[in-house]
């Protein structure tokens, strides 16, 4: 957009129309079909009542910001925690290629796991607070971004290793100067998997049983067949969801400029 | 031609040789030695090429210099009278690919060297900056590699070859991976560098010309088993261009006779 300012502008704004006008007439639709009763509002909602939801309880109300703030941060703990152990167990096994070797199938195992059966575990070890839902976002995250740091660490560029170790490094030069920098890349792309896995294992947590959260909200009004909530909730998570990923993508971009 | 040094009086051993290879017979695999009986010493600032086929162990002697293989072999290997040890700060070691550090701009890479090796910051950036005009990238200090050509980046990686104060160099077909053009612009840049500030260099290269061009002496080994076949001062004065040599009638002679003396030394 930066050569031709007019003409992109000009570009974003037949982008932005055509979707307004795309959402507008499937909007318009599904109204008039449930007004219709072509399309039960009982198991569908509509959306003048999915707005009317959205309005009272983010605008008028400030209930489910306090619960949309729930699942954020434990999908940051999740995800923090996650990232943070798995890059250094990475790290271990990079060092120490025989553990891994050796441990290698029980972390497939784990890893096999359909990862949800654990929530019952979890929740009966961590209670209903935050700690049993950043436990399932942790063992989601968790494998995640091991597997692209042990890979990152294995790709680096065996030119830049001989030309350190000639000028003589210490370990911990290698590894800060030339391993860590050069595995960015690949574990960054770990890194943007992770979160939204550590924002799934939080939801899937609260639905299952939790006190607070979005997850917990959804599973609510879905029991109560408030279905303009859970559509109107589940607006709200696309929309986290897609935050989380241009947050990374921002992050990547300026980090790994030099790409 | 220079015959083996013999450890003969006094004043030889203690002009000490900034490099001294003693009889060195190595192999990978039983059979034919990699390299086979080669002796080799090279004084200090002596700008020294060696030249042969692939095969022929030349970057195998020059990994052995620099620490990074560890073969059983036989005979002596001396840098500065010192074992060869990895990482030994008496030398910087240049590939034949750039290496640079794509997350680093021009300035760091160049600066790379130092910074491993401990130079204060202050210093090392001035150094970097003083080299990168040198090589011709100033105005380049905050571009990444990936924003350089092939030539420019291997310039990078000259000035941080020779930002480094070690009394040794060794290159192992630095320019072997560029087009005529470039190559030529960078041999005559190394030997300006050298010639501005003398250190031993050990270039490894498979082209007899470059070789010639650029160094004191020219040692040229065959294959299989890697022996020393011819040993050549090279008497073509100093400070030289290596473009105005492309014209020299010496240069082609000089090129001439050591082709005919590399052939007589493959047919034995």
């Amino acid at each position: 957009m930066n050569a031709s300012g007019a003409q992109g502008w000009k570009k974003l704004a037949m982008g932005f129309a055509s979707h307004a006008g795309f959402l507008a007439v499937l909007l318009a639709t599904w109204e008039w079909a449930a007004r219709m009763g072509l399309l039960d509002p009982t198991f569908f909602g509509n959306p003048a009542g999915i707005i009317s939801f959205l309005w009272a309880n983010f605008v008028q109300g400030t209930h489910l910001w306090i619960e949309l703030g729930w699942s954020v941060m434990s999908t940051l703990l999740a995800f923090i925690s996650g990232s943070l152990a798995a890059v250094l167990t990475g790290l271990i096994f990079v060092i120490f290629p025989r553990l891994e070797r050796f441990l290698d199938p029980y972390f497939s195992a784990l890893n096999a796991l359909p990862r949800i059966a654990l929530a019952p575990l979890f929740i009966l070890w961590f209670g209903l607070g935050i700690g049993s839902k950043i436990a399932m976002g942790f063992t989601l995250t968790f494998f995640i971004v091991l597997s692209s740091t042990v890979a990152g660490m294995r790709g680096i560029n065996q030119d830049h290793i001989v030309l350190t170790d000639t000028l003589g490094a210490s370990p911990r030069q290698k590894f800060f100067l030339v391993t860590l920098p050069g595995a960015i890349p690949v574990i960054f792309s770990g890194l943007r998997l992770g979160l939204i896995y550590a924002l799934l294992g939080v939801i899937a947590g609260e639905i299952l049983a939790a006190e607070h959260g979005l997850g917990q909200q959804l599973a609510y009004l879905a029991s109560t067949f408030n279905m303009n909530g859970v559509m109107a909730l589940l607006v709200v998570l696309a929309w986290l969801g897609m935050a989380a990923t241009s947050g990374m993508t921002r992050l990547e971009r300026h980090l790994l400029r030099w790409q | 031609m220079r015959s083996i040094d013999l450890p003969l009086t006094g004043n030889v051993v203690a002009q000490q040789a900034a490099i001294e290879i003693r009889d060195l017979t190595l192999s990978f695999t039983a059979g034919t030695p990699t390299i086979d009986r080669v002796s080799l010493t090279v004084p200090h600032g002596q700008f020294l090429s060696i030249v042969g086929p692939s095969g022929c162990g030349k970057t195998t002697m020059l990994n052995l210099l620099a620490g990074l293989i560890h073969v059983p072999h036989s005979g002596t290997v001396r840098i500065q009278g010192r074992e060869p040890r990895l990482g030994d700060h008496g030398i910087a070691y240049m590939l034949a690919r750039d290496s640079l550090l794509p997350w680093r701009t021009a300035l760091e890479n160049a600066a790379y060297g130092m910074e491993v090796r401990g130079v204060a910051a202050e210093r090392r950036r001035e150094r970097a900056r003083d080299l990168l005009v040198r090589v011709g990238l100033g105005g380049f200090e905050k571009s990444y590699p990936k924003q350089l050509s092939h030539g420019m980046r291997q310039r990078c990686a000259l000035a941080r070859t020779f930002a480094l104060d070690s009394p040794i160099l060794l290159m192992d077909e630095p320019f072997g991976a560029l087009d005529a053009q470039t190559k030529l612009q960078l041999e005559e840049l190394l030997v300006d560098l050298w010639q501005e500030e003398r250190r031993t260099v050990v270039f490894i290269t498979h082209d007899l010309g470059e070789a010639i061009a650029i160094s004191d002496r020219v040692v040229v080994m065959g294959a299989r088993p890697g022996r020393i076949v011819t040993d050549v001062e090279i008497p073509i004065k100093r400070p030289r261009s290596v473009r105005e040599l492309q014209k020299d009638h010496v240069y082609h002679e000089l090129y001439a006779h050591i082709w005919e003396m590399l052939e007589q030394g493959y047919k034995k």
